[in-house]
């Protein structure tokens, strides 16, 4: 990759064949153009658009007005826009360490070679076929205070359990619980990278006497940390943009008491339910923003803990 | 001769993609009046399924008969209370239909926004008025005076209540609790409690229908200032009634309550039909599903209670059918809205299904002997409806999430109703203008 952007191989060519390329690329183009013009129809266009939106009073229905930046002010004022934010970032803040943690040490355990492993990552890839709508249902059932199986699962033990998705204090823990179901993408994806590291390391392990926490430690995270990266990365945008889930439980209430209102759910409500799409556009771009920053964090610090093979 | 012949097919291929691009884009818009000589096309779209699109192809069969110049087009769009994306789309684009069928409650906020055909010169003309009505159903599709919707059916919400639970505790299963003391006293001797959990709960006042609308009414309140056209939701009558809501939540612990309250099931898993719930305020439109799941579940139906046992009232929504701003064949289109909003549309449209808002086609459908419908219907005239505003929704939201925080014990009624008083007159100035 790197050695294509060399400027230095670019001169190299000699005009006869640049002007070939010349030819080859116009083709190219104009095979590429169907997509090309969709995407700057259906995509760029209004995703600049909705920059000006931001600033305006346009509720789809009627233009609006240029109001600066009265959209931004307010949402800062708004106490609902906040409660989202916080929402959101406790969502991201749990559900993605945990789906992390959770999703390579099921690769790990999958990664075994034991028979009918087959039969055992499918079982765990299954849940991520299952519609979102399908899924918040079927789990609306197990967390049934009363009903449900967890809970009934909890009193045969003893436990008294809570009341999930009805309480302030347990509404959000319960959806990071029921998102943990799904990982099965992202186990595929360690998987993928575990089946990456080359056996010879871990044969030079063993003729050190390293044990298997040591090998975990020193040979299968460190060069694991590329897909962990990615799923880091991936994640967490899709933490932010949280919606299905809550939103089809909660019937886009975000009950209990705004605990399951999230970002983009406060967003969608503010844009076509309350014809405030100028100040909806102000959220995307504040989410925007949020979501490039942390992206941009999490790379800078990703040249410290993140370690590709042959490098 | 190889150059032209290596640009031949990527040409090809954009040009196809064009074309198929405008094809798709032109079938769809010029559907209007294509239909032959002398012969309008009124397309309508709506969401409704099963007996009630069964119902619609009879009003339209019917309707077509009479006027043989108009064909109704009938296209089916996902669309519930919540969102109508297609139909915002379509307005926006310049590209509606001639007719939509539309939820009453969101009236207010496109006739403000200027998405919805004024009716009321038409409607004068060809004898639609006012009196023809339940007086809600026609406030309900007006906005600041002007009709800008045909109401085609309605509901009300009225108290349910189990008699064989009232029989097994010793209440008098022909004498429903009328006021809100009997109410808390059938309450508490309905209730069993084992612990934190409930084996059945006798009443929870925000279960189903029992939204701060309902107990704000029967606690004599009122929502908006008739003279002003200002939100009071913090009204004495309402912050009392909220009061009355949260002290039951508190007697019966709000967190144990909510179990029933946020994952109770509904049709056959509804909690009153499985009798984990005694009592509970709901609408007609659970009837039919208790005929389907429990038909000898042994209930009946009263008016809701209120602090004084008299003046009852309740509430009431319901559907409505519009003409979007924009909309190709406005002239035709009315046609079939008065069609629909007369007395034989209506008994064709709501027949085994619906409660309609013209008083005499209820009679004629028998509801008037049922009893339990019959309730519904003899509430009707002094039914309320949700404040027409551009912010309904709002509104809506904001009742909501202040009855939860109530409830919850997250600042009192009065705080809470205060700030929602507040919010929405904000969000209503804008309007004024």
């Amino acid at each position: 990759m790197a050695k294509l952007a060399d400027p230095v191989q670019v001169k190299a060519i000699p005009s006869a064949r640049k002007r070939a390329l010349h030819r080859t690329n116009a083709i190219g183009w104009l095979f590429a153009s169907p997509w090309a013009i969709g995407l700057l129809c259906f995509y760029a266009i209004p995703m600049l658009m909705s920059i000006y939106f931001s600033f305006t009073t346009y509720s789809i229905l009627q233009p609006g007005e240029f109001v600066g930046m009265n959209n931004y002010r307010d949402l800062f004022h708004d106490p609902l826009f906040w409660k989202s934010i916080y929402n959101t970032i406790y969502f991201t803040v749990f559900f993605v360490p945990l789906s992390i943690f959770f999703g390579v040490a099921l690769a790990m355990m999958l990664n075994m070679k034991v028979k009918g492993m087959a039969v055992f990552r499918t079982i765990f890839f299954l849940p991520t076929l299952v519609p979102q709508v399908a899924l918040a249902v079927l789990w609306m059932w197990l967390l049934h205070p009363n009903f449900g199986l967890v809970n009934g699962m909890l009193a045969n033990i003893g436990i008294d359990g809570p009341s999930w998705l009805g309480g302030e204090a347990w509404s959000k823990p319960s959806l990071i619980l029921m998102s943990l179901w799904g990982i099965g993408q992202a186990v595929v994806i360690y998987l993928a990278g575990l089946g990456d590291i080359p056996e010879e390391y871990y044969e030079a392990a063993q003729i050190d006497g390293a044990n298997w926490f040591q090998k975990t430690r020193k040979v299968t995270l460190p060069l694991l940390t590329p897909v962990i990266f990615y799923n880091l990365v991936m994640g967490m945008i899709g933490a932010f943009q949280q919606f299905t889930l809550p939103y089809t439980l909660t019937k886009g209430q975000g009950t209990p008491a705004n605990s399951m209102t999230f970002y983009v759910m406060y967003l969608y409500e503010n844009g076509f339910r309350y014809f405030k799409m100028g100040y909806a556009s102000a959220m995307a771009w504040i989410l925007f923003i949020i979501v490039m920053a942390l992206t941009g964090i999490i790379f800078i610090t990703s040249k410290r803990w993140v370690h590709y093979q042959g490098k | 001769m190889r150059r032209s012949k290596k640009f031949a097919f990527p040409i090809l291929v954009c040009f196809l993609v064009m074309l198929l691009l405008v094809t798709a884009c032109s079938t769809n818009g010029g559907s209007s009046d294509q239909a032959g000589e002398g012969i309008t096309t009124v397309t309508m779209w709506h969401g409704l399924t099963s007996i009630d699109l069964d119902n619609m192809n009879k009003v339209v069969k019917a309707f077509e008969e009479k006027n043989p110049t108009i064909k109704m087009n009938l296209v089916y769009t996902e669309s519930n209370e919540g969102s109508d994306q297609k139909l915002l789309t379509a307005v926006a684009g310049g590209n509606p239909p001639d007719v939509a069928l539309f939820d009453r409650f969101k009236v207010g906020t496109w006739a403000a926004q200027g998405s919805l055909t004024d009716l009321s010169s038409m409607a004068a003309e060809s004898g639609i008025r006012k009196e023809m009505y339940y007086p809600f159903a026609w406030e309900e599709s007006s906005y600041q005076g002007k009709l800008y919707a045909m109401p085609m059916d309605t509901d009300s919400r009225l108290l349910f209540y189990n008699k064989d639970h009232f029989n097994e505790v010793g209440l008098d299963p022909n004498k429903p609790p009328q006021t809100i003391a009997e109410l808390e006293a059938a309450a508490d001797k309905l209730t069993i409690k084992e612990g934190k959990r409930f084996k059945r709960i006798g009443f929870i006042p925000w279960y189903s229908q029992g939204w701060l609308y309902t107990w704000g009414w029967a606690f004599g309140g009122e929502f908006q200032d008739a003279a002003t056209g200002k939100i009071t939701a913090n009204d004495p009558k309402v912050v009392e009634a909220l009061q009355w809501m949260t002290d039951f939540g508190k007697k019966y612990n709000v967190e144990d309550i909510a179990g029933f309250t946020s994952a109770a099931g509904t049709e056959e898993m509804d909690p009153f039909i499985s009798g984990q719930v005694s009592m509970k305020i709901s609408g007609n439109f659970t009837v039919k599903g208790i005929e389907k799941f429990k038909p000898d579940l042994n209930y009946g139906v009263a008016p809701i209670p209120t602090p004084t046992g008299t003046n009852f009232t309740t509430w009431s929504g319901g559907g409505s059918a519009i003409i979007p701003k924009g909309a190709k064949n406005v002239a035709a289109a009315w046609e079939f809205l008065e069609f629909l909003g007369k007395e034989e549309g209506q008994t064709l449209l709501n027949a085994d299904s619906q409660i309609s808002v013209i008083d005499s086609v209820n009679d004629k459908y028998g509801y008037k002997d049922d009893p339990i419908m019959k309730e519904f219907i003899n509430i009707l005239p002094n039914s309320h409806n949700r404040p027409v505003i551009p912010e309904g929704q709002l509104l809506w939201n904001e009742l909501a999430s202040a009855t939860e925080k109530a409830t919850r014990g997250n600042g009192t009624p009065k705080e809470n109703l205060d700030r929602v008083t507040e919010t929405v007159n904000k969000a209503l100035e804008k309007y004024d203008k």
